[in-house]
């Protein structure tokens, strides 16, 4: 499913609990959209550098399991983007489902 | 394709660093998908398969790190930049020779227009304006995100306006000429203005801020 324009959402969401690392961010958008949202794992860094960019996630080295990690965590402007997008997206799907519920 | 190839692709045209960036993020979420698959009990080539397919296509992702990493032609303004500011700093003659140039365009501005030569003395005047933005700018105390920005507006304007100076009425009818000369210069600041997205503030050298 095409949900490019969304993929910044997303990844805030996954991080609105706990730091992470980009592979288990990837994993947790995957497992939580039960498969549906199935993105190509290439892109997903670029998304993260221009979060990173905007001030919305930042990140630090950690080691797990004996390897080298880059973790992000989400940051104050960060959880209030999401607030705003999680508003939005909930006020079109609404209005969509309204529409598409008619037909 | 093995992941050499795909790493190959994804970094084409990326700077040294961002490029070095990449291949560390991407070795290392391979490696956890393939420990993952390896895990589910699929074999080792099963596992590198699985693990490349799951990055998709690397000229996409490419196509995505060029938007938000420095590319090498990004890196080389930079880095002529900084040579330039160096040279400039580092030589006190030079330096005052140079900022001397708009001082002295200044006087014989004000002389053409004392003689009553005009249309001298707006060229000198033009000259006052450009070679000032280039001499003079890197001393001023433009340091902050908000000032650079009214510093660039200011500069634009008053590029515009020594165009207008010298070309007087002519200024529309030469326009081509004028946009085919300040070309490179637009070229420069269109590069400039990406870096200025892709960098962070703090990490700004003092020509992105001009």
């Amino acid at each position: 499913m095409n949900f490019k324009g969304t993929l910044p959402t997303l990844i805030l969401e996954a991080l609105l609990h706990e730091p992470t690392h980009g592979y288990r961010i990837a994993q947790s958008i995957k497992a939580r959209s039960h498969g549906v949202l199935d993105f190509k794992e290439g892109t997903l860094y670029p998304a993260l550098h221009k979060l990173e960019q905007d001030g919305l996630v930042d990140s630090y080295d950690a080691v797990e399991k004996g390897r080298q990690r880059r973790y992000y965590r989400i940051t104050d402007g960060g959880r209030a983007t999401l607030a705003k997008d999680r508003a939005e997206w909930t006020a079109l799907s609404r209005a969509v489902t309204t529409i598409l519920g008619e037909a | 394709m093995t992941l050499t190839d795909w790493l190959y692709q994804a970094t084409r045209k990326l700077s040294r660093e961002s490029a070095e960036q990449v291949r560390r993020e991407i070795q290392e979420h391979y490696e956890s998908a393939r420990d993952t698959a390896l895990a589910c009990g699929s074999t080792s080539e099963q596992a590198d398969r699985q693990a490349l397919a799951a990055l998709g296509d690397p000229r996409s992702a490419n196509f995505e790190y060029r938007r938000v990493l420095l590319t090498a032609a990004e890196a080389k303004i930079l880095r002529g930049g900084n040579w330039e500011a160096k040279a400039f700093c580092a030589h006190g003659t030079l330096r005052r020779a140079l900022t001397a140039i708009p001082a002295l365009a200044l006087i014989a501005a004000i002389a053409f227009f004392a003689t009553g030569r005009i249309e001298l003395a707006k060229i000198a005047l033009a000259a006052v304006v450009m070679t000032g933005l280039l001499f003079a700018a890197p001393l001023l105390p433009v340091y902050t995100a908000p000032r650079a920005r009214i510093f660039r507006l200011v500069k634009w304007a008053a590029i515009a306006g020594a165009f207008a100076l010298i070309m007087g009425a002519d200024a529309m009818k030469m326009s081509w000429l004028i946009f085919s000369s300040l070309w490179p210069i637009a070229w420069i600041e269109w590069t400039r203005t990406s870096i200025r997205r892709k960098l962070p503030v703090a990490r700004w050298p003092k020509q992105l801020y001009l």
